[in-house]
């Protein structure tokens, strides 16, 4: 059998329905779930540059970003599952790992824009088990609902608008395919939950469990943004975007309502999951501003921002769930978990982008190109920065309140341990940016020769 | 015409029914009347794939219902739904249909025409009436419908997307099945949490 570049995604989704047979077996479907993930992203890894393949008619193609992204996000969803399995065990979560990791390895190696956003739609649906538990005590089936919903709508609308376009002729007048790129900008935006589409993204941030909420804010949020500028890219709708200006003064103008809003929900955040949530919607703000920007450095620094702010946010929100669980309905407090409020301070750093961790230079490349564009922009993204900052500086503060009576680790310091490695991959990458940067780089050439072709 | 009055007529229905079970039933109506309009311009393959999925979808909703009286009454949001997709469903068409040098006058009564506009309006009516009914859903019963609604539009606004056309069917296909599991899983949810 000869092992080509679909293999990993059929190994995952092959594996997924086998881990599901066995999920109440938790050691058995927690080490399958790894190994698969390890095998996965090994093969990745190792396959040779611009690998293709086919699959049933649908072409693949492992692209530099596919391989970087893919073999990120394969990994921070091992973190998760370490963390599900060794922490806080929930057997129904290894199968719908499995099925993410797979949805993000298809989404990445697509080449048809449809068949791409009909894979991405399928794992944006996929956690909606994972985020309801214990309903008769919170409100968590009422926030999958709501989930749902948004999911469905936006999907749909992209769907339908991505056929459209498919369909239509391109002698058809310009303004059809402007609306048709508005409308699926819209539609990422209602999965994305930037600001104004965030209210299913708040409620989830209050009733859905920590580890989940990483799945979906960790690992399928990125390949989202992915998602959008490879579709973007490979529809051929990018040179109708240039006809009119005010379609970018758009897209700008949502990003920067994103990246304030959600720094400014984020200062008044009233825990530790909602301040994560409302983070990362700030940070997707500012990496569709830098998208927006139809700029090399701006398409860098917007997928650098959200690969980087996805690992962050992982790695804060299993310290969050942690601090939530050992503070036993009181306020979660440092001493009672010390690494896992280490790894959420930390955590924090990623989220900001300050240096030296890998989201510096993304972010930096952002702001420069905003301000290039208008000083207004700049200026709003500095600010969203500015109270991203002060919002998980208070935080931090909170969490380190009464002190520490000790610097001896909590027992089993599972989420300490999965955001001290996280950190260090980012930390890693901020060393040596241009082993993060250069695949990514690669990826904006392209969508810039599809924004103006010759 | 007539079939495109069929997709209205089973759509009305599904969106008037306050049992579940009976929306289930309409929904595969839908299906069914949205994939004769679009038969030109389908393969038998696809053909299968799609009743496969609308039969799923629609088996899917009709036993997460456990008996015949769970439901969710649309009340005024019938009315509100069918007013937005009345009013969407021109706009759409007006803004994104094919627009070619001929005149369009020969719409035959129990046949697709030659073009595509049956279908296109078909599916602009799909798709209005779906976002209307998820936008005013109060539970996952509504939500699913919705959803399910505009996922047929959608399969027959791609009958004319060039590519592998029976792939992307597939794909959509399974769109469909997973929002019908994922609604299910919901709806069985709701009722335990409200009994």
């Amino acid at each position: 059998m000869t092992i080509t570049i679909a293999s990993p995604l059929v190994l995952l989704a092959l594996m997924a329905p086998v881990v599901f047979l066995v999920r109440k077996v938790v050691v058995l479907a927690a080490v399958l779930t790894l190994l698969t993930l390890a095998a996965a992203a090994a093969m990745i890894a190792i396959a040779p540059d611009a690998a293709t393949a086919q699959l049933l008619s649908l072409e693949l193609r492992l692209s530099p970003l596919g391989r970087l992204a893919a073999v990120a996000l394969l990994a921070t969803t091992g973190v998760i599952v370490a963390d599900v399995w060794l922490d806080e065990p929930a057997y129904n979560f290894f199968p719908t790992a499995l099925g993410v990791g797979a949805v993000v390895v298809a989404v990445l190696l697509l080449t048809t824009p449809l068949a791409t956003y009909a894979v991405l739609l399928i794992g944006l649906l996929l956690p909606v088990g994972s985020f309801t538990f214990q309903i008769h005590r919170n409100r968590s089936v009422e926030a999958a609902i709501r989930h749902f919903a948004f999911v469905s709508l936006g999907g749909t609308i992209g769907l339908a608008a991505l056929a459209l376009a498919a369909s239509l002729p391109r002698d058809q007048p310009q303004s059809t395919f402007v609306l048709l790129v508005v409308v699926l900008y819209v539609a990422f935006a209602l999965k994305l939950a930037v600001i104004p589409f965030h209210t299913h993204a708040a409620l989830l941030a209050a009733e859905a469990p920590a580890t989940a909420l990483a799945l979906y804010f960790g690992v399928l949020t990125p390949v989202t943004v992915i998602a959008f500028v490879q579709i973007l890219t490979q529809a051929g709708l990018l040179p109708s975007l240039l006809q009119l200006a005010k379609v970018q003064d758009l897209l700008l103008g949502i990003g920067g309502l994103s990246a304030v809003g959600g720094a400014l929900l984020a200062t008044g955040a009233t825990d530790l999951r909602r301040l994560v949530v409302c983070s990362v919607i700030s940070d997707l703000g500012i990496a569709l501003v830098g998208i927006g920007t139809f700029s090399g450095p701006g398409i860098v620094g917007g997928i650098a921002i959200a690969l980087a702010t996805g690992a962050s946010a992982t790695q804060q929100l299993l310290a969050a769930g942690t601090l939530e669980r050992r503070a036993d309905g009181g306020p979660p407090r440092a001493a009672r978990a010390p690494l896992a409020a280490a790894a959420f301070v930390a955590g924090g750093i990623g989220l900001i982008g300050a240096p030296p961790v890998v989201a510096f230079p993304g972010r930096f490349y952002v702001e420069l190109m905003a301000y290039s564009f208008a000083t207004w922009l700049g200026a709003a993204l500095v600010l969203a920065t500015l109270l991203l900052l002060i919002a998980q500086l208070r935080v931090a503060l909170g969490l380190f309140a009464e002190g520490l009576p000790s610097w001896r680790p909590e027992r089993r310091p599972v989420a300490g341990i999965a955001g001290a490695v996280i950190f260090a991959g980012l930390l890693a990458g901020g060393i040596a940016p241009d082993a993060f940067l250069r695949p990514i780089a690669a990826f904006a050439e392209e969508f810039l020769r599809a924004l103006r072709p010759l | 015409m007539v079939l495109l009055a069929a997709v209205a007529l089973t759509t009305l229905l599904a969106n008037g029914a306050t049992r579940l079970r009976f929306t289930a039933l309409a929904f595969f109506a839908v299906s069914i009347s949205a994939n004769v309009i679009a038969a030109g311009a389908t393969t038998a393959a696809q053909v299968a794939v799609l009743a496969v999925a609308g039969l799923a979808a629609a088996g899917i909703l009709f036993i997460s219902a456990r008996d015949g009286n769970y439901g969710e009454d649309p009340g005024w949001r019938l009315w509100v739904a069918t007013l937005i997709a009345a009013i969407a469903t021109p706009a759409a068409f007006a803004s994104f249909r094919t627009i070619t040098g001929e005149a369009v006058t020969d719409l035959p009564l129990f046949a697709a025409d030659s073009g595509s506009v049956v279908v296109q309006v078909a599916s602009f009516w799909l798709l209005s009436s779906g976002t209307a009914i998820l936008v005013t859903a109060r539970s996952a019963v509504r939500t699913s419908l919705g959803a399910l609604l505009m996922l047929t539009g959608v399969q027959l606004l791609m009958r004319y997307a060039p590519g592998p056309q029976l792939e992307l069917t597939i794909a959509v296909a399974w769109v469909e099945l997973v929002v019908a599991l994922t609604g299910a899983f919901l709806i069985v949810n709701e009722r335990a949490v409200r009994e």
